[in-house]
């Protein structure tokens, strides 16, 4: 890596934001070159990350790519970057999304220079929550990735089109809900909420650690008594937990993610609710080992009612996007279940199922939105036939859908096996259930929209529909490519990861 | 050089003779338009915070009634600075550039010379006669629009609450006086043990009518109608720098010279904190004008630095100094925006600011930062302010205060959203720029920059701060 000294970490991080700074200041008025901008910034990031990726020394292990500098030195703050196997595969899944939503969002034209001023400055958060190793700096990251969001939704976004009927109609007048405002306020306060418990988890640890330092290396030695590590891990649990929708908190993700435009719930499904997932298994279980091996029990139930509510409430929708955004909910208990089963395979599939379900539900997002912004609906029950007058869109949203039931070949079927493999290696074997009912349930409504949507009856009023255009395929080749290729070579991801679960494992359960 | 006793109040002199200057210019003036006249005192003001930069911590002065120590002079400063902005906003608008101009001047200048005072008082009597000097012309002003009934009835209820807790006040402290027999606070600090009822109860009392100047729940009910009523420039102003000064006198009496024992404060403080912080941000909640909005947010934010004093300590009472500073520059700025708008479109509700993103790009951007900014969101002043003291609360154990204190921001958050909401999704009413004055943009330009200087390189004021609060304890 001697060739390559420059702050690695640092370029992928700030490149999104310096295009932002660019738009803002250079491009105005120049639709052409705000999206010129948007590629290439982006697409730094994703080559640099595939760069470390390919780079990564998985003999040596551990947190690499490390950056330092001291920024508040009496409190211990300081900015101080690394990856381990674990962040690397996340971050190449930013990167992904990201490049792939700018193009899939290249028709946005109201106001689009602050669009993707806003997106990308978005994106460097995201990238700055997986590089930190400092908490506080993380913290800082988290809250610039979280709010971008509001405008980003509110703005640009889309409201339901069914209004609500009898005891929702009193809420919806009241509060506006279905709307892109209430959406878009909702996250933004859920995900603050979450953040406030983060902010006293973290302070507890620089208060306990007495090391004077938010330095998450200078944590990982410190020793915390069993009290603080129950309450701590829990306040990380459900402070990240909300941003990975764990239920019962999850309720802002539908809203958000069917109200926000394309690239956003790209991003945000694809992987926010990983940030709020990566959190609990880096901060939470790689900080209070003891803390998260007490309470995996609870982590894993509720992660249990997260995948059985979630993919029921996909079924009964009508909205597509309310469809994929249920889903999300469902798999992310996948996620949350792995992890809480304490196993080597249980992790990986959790890290592996990160990174599959971010790919998945960003080219769905991707779908829809094009799907939507040609017929003008996201009505399931008002589309029909589609897969005659867009065959490229059908063929890439059947794809997406029989990774997400896990079919073999497809990334989704590695993480849902690995996931199962762990639960039932773990200590509470009746977790298997509720995972293999989910995915049941999950073929019966992907399936279904899929029927409805793509292969069934043509309807007249759809007859003049395009298939995807130029950019467009771009972000569409790309994550279909990801999909199949990763479930093809699971390899390529879980050896690098294996490297950081393994260590992350022996904290908590011993060697 | 000034003898030793006047050294150390060289800029209440200062402040003294720009009162004065003030005074005969306005026998001499005539007409309608007496702009000059608040540009001089401006120019006062700014001769005296120009002056307050070079002075250096001098010995005590007469009996050790009148300290001009660290923190004396950082709450100098910081009066002097957000007076003015103060002073700069209203330049050449009514009423501060109106035929009233010597009148409203002269009260807002003598208030000052009171909070110089109390920033130095050491003695309690020295602090209570301050006290009255900076409060009584603050009535007066808060009345000052004296045409508009609602004004009449926010200077009366202004007054009399106010009244109240100085009769509070001055009861208190002849309690202390009874029990430390002295009225110097230093021996007031060596007396005091929780074994002596009477000193507890006596700065109890005194608390309640410091919390009023500073606005505590329940002592803010003269806030709202108070900042409704008043002319925005001088409700930036009010809004900030009695607040600071009470702080600065909570500091004095509560902390100087306690050491640990100011460990006593902290189940009261920590629970008027907690009182102040819901209800300040629940009866924000439902307002439609943006002054009202801004003064019960106002109030939630005395509770985020009762927070930091709660936390009984010296990081605590830095983190409320540089909390103060923050504070200074993200609602002064807030009010002056609203200040602006008013002044085009004459109504100072929520619904005037639809869609100014589209109309004053800018306007609405520096609306956007002070409103982040009190909202506690990354790189602008605010959140680290609310951030030490939440970090000098968890150092001192109160978790508890820390997560009521962070949840209550997302409430913030709701209603500052709201506000955002119209600035940048709705649109506007009616087309066109709004235009600002000179002397008001530059004020609204000063405050941007505090807020964004602060917000990404707060080191230096932390550290000042830091070093002004350690010889407290």
């Amino acid at each position: 890596m001697d060739a390559l000294r420059l702050p690695v970490l640092s370029v992928i991080t700030w490149s999104p934001f310096v295009g932002a700074l660019l738009i803002m200041f250079t491009a105005r008025h120049r639709p052409r070159a705000v999206r010129l901008i948007a590629a290439v910034t982006t697409g730094v990031s994703l080559l640099l990350s595939l760069g470390i990726y390919v780079a990564y020394d998985r003999e040596g292990a551990g947190f690499q790519f490390y950056e330092k500098v001291a920024l508040v030195p009496p409190l211990g703050i300081s900015y101080e970057l690394g990856v381990d196997g674990i962040s690397l595969l996340l971050v190449l899944l930013t990167a992904i999304i990201i490049f792939a939503g700018v193009f899939a969002s290249w028709t946005v034209k109201v106001r689009s220079q602050e669009f993707y001023a806003l997106l990308l400055a978005l994106v460097t958060g995201v990238f700055g929550v997986f590089v930190s190793l400092d908490l506080f700096v993380l913290f800082l990251f988290y809250e610039l990735a979280v709010l971008p969001m509001y405008l980003l939704i509110g703005i640009w976004g889309s409201s339901g089109e069914i209004r609500p009927r009898g005891i929702f109609a009193w809420a919806y007048r009241e509060t506006g809900v279905g709307t892109k405002e209430y959406a878009a306020m909702k996250l933004t306060l859920y995900l603050l909420f979450g953040s406030a418990f983060i902010l006293v988890g973290i302070f507890a640890l620089w208060v306990h650690a007495g090391a004077g330092s938010f330095s998450y290396l200078d944590m990982e030695t410190a020793v915390f008594a069993p009290g603080v590590q129950r309450w701590v891990f829990l306040a990380f649990y459900v402070g990240f937990g909300v941003l990975a929708g764990i239920w019962p908190l999850h309720t802002w993700s539908p809203d958000g993610h069917a109200s926000a435009p394309t690239a956003v719930s790209m991003l945000h499904a694809g992987v926010l609710m990983k940030l709020g997932a990566y959190g609990i298994v880096r901060v939470g279980m790689g900080l209070l080992p003891e803390g998260a091996a007490e309470l995996v029990w609870l982590v894993g139930t509720i992660a249990c009612v997260n995948i059985v509510y979630g993919a029921l409430s996909a079924m009964a929708q009508t909205d597509l996007k309310y469809v994929i955004a249920y889903s999300s909910v469902s798999h992310m208990g996948l996620v949350l279940l792995a992890a809480a089963t304490l196993t080597e395979a249980g992790l990986n599939g959790s890290v592996f199922q990160m990174f599959a379900h971010g790919i998945m539900t960003g080219l769905f997002f991707a779908l829809v939105g094009l799907v939507y912004e040609k017929a003008h609906s996201r009505e399931i029950g008002r589309m029909g036939g589609f897969g005659r007058v867009m065959p490229g869109v059908a063929t890439a949203f059947t794809v997406g859908g029989l990774s997400s039931l896990g079919l073999p070949a497809t990334s989704g079927f590695v993480a849902e096996l690995l996931t199962f493999m762990g639960a039932w290696r773990s200590e509470h074997r009746w977790w298997l259930f509720p995972a293999v009912v989910g995915t049941f349930l999950t073929a019966v409504y992907v399936l279904r929209v899929t029927k409805q949507i793509f292969w069934g009856p043509e309807s007249p009023h759809f007859r003049h529909l395009e298939d995807a255009r130029g950019p467009e395929w771009v972000a569409l080749v790309l994550l279909v490519f990801v999909l199949v290729l990763f479930g093809m070579a699971p390899g390529l991801a879980l050896g690098p990861v294996d490297t950081a679960t393994v260590p992350l494992l022996a904290r908590i359960v011993g060697p | 050089m000034l003898p030793a006793p006047l050294a150390a109040g060289v800029l209440e002199l200062a402040l003294g003779a720009v009162l004065l200057l003030v005074f005969v210019l306005n026998l001499f003036a005539r007409g309608e338009d007496r702009r000059w006249l608040a540009g001089t005192a401006l120019g006062g003001v700014l001769v005296v915070g120009a002056l307050s930069l070079v002075v250096t911590p001098a010995p005590a002065g007469p009996g050790g009634m009148f300290v001009q120590d660290g923190l004396a002079i950082f709450a100098k400063r910081l009066f002097l600075g957000a007076t003015v902005i103060g002073l700069l906003a209203g330049l050449g608008a009514r009423p501060a550039s109106g035929r009233r101009a010597g009148e409203y001047h002269l009260l807002l200048l003598t208030s000052l010379l009171g909070m110089l005072v109390l920033a130095s008082a050491r003695d309690l009597i020295l602090l209570f006669v301050a006290f009255e000097v900076m409060s009584i012309p603050l009535y007066v002003l808060a009345g000052f629009l004296k045409r508009d009934a609602t004004a009449v009835e926010a200077s009366l209820k202004f007054f009399l609450v106010g009244s109240v807790s100085s009769a509070v006040l001055a009861y208190g402290l002849s309690f202390v006086y009874g029990a430390a027999r002295s009225t110097d606070l230093a021996k007031v600090a060596q007396a005091f043990s929780t074994a002596e009822p009477l000193l507890l109860l006596g700065l109890l009392a005194a608390l309640a009518g410091f919390a009023f100047k500073i606005a505590a729940f329940p002592f803010h009910m003269w806030v709202p109608d108070t900042y409704e009523a008043a002319s925005t420039p001088f409700v930036a102003w009010l809004s900030v720098t009695p607040k600071a000064a009470g702080f600065v006198v909570l500091f004095r009496v509560y902390f100087e010279g306690m050491g640990e024992r100011a460990d006593a404060w902290m189940p009261i403080a920590a629970g008027l904190a907690t009182v102040t912080i819901v209800a300040g941000n629940l009866m924000a909640l439902p307002q439609q004008n943006t002054k009202r909005l801004l003064a019960y947010s106002g109030v939630a934010h005395i509770g985020y630095m009762l927070v930091g004093f709660a936390a009984a300590s010296a990081a605590g009472t830095a983190m409320i100094l540089f909390y103060l500073v923050a504070y200074v520059f993200s609602n002064m700025g807030a009010f002056l925006v609203v200040e602006a708008v008013a002044r085009a479109e004459g109504s100072e509700a929520t619904a005037a600011l639809r869609g100014l993103a589209q109309r004053s790009p800018l306007l609405a951007l520096a609306m956007l930062l002070f409103l982040l900014s009190l909202g506690g969101i990354p790189f602008v002043a605010g959140f680290w302010a609310k951030l030490y003291v939440f970090w000098a609360a968890a150092a001192a154990g109160l978790y508890w205060l820390v997560l009521v204190g962070a949840v209550l921001t997302v409430v913030a958050l709701f209603y500052y959203l709201l506000v955002a909401k119209r600035m940048y999704i709705e649109a506007p009413e009616r087309p066109g720029r709004i235009q600002l004055s000179a002397p008001l943009a530059l004020a609204l330009v000063l405050c941007a920059l505090g807020v964004v200087a602060l917000g990404v390189y707060p080191k230096p004021v932390v550290m000042a701060a830091l070093r002004v609060a350690t010889p407290l304890f």
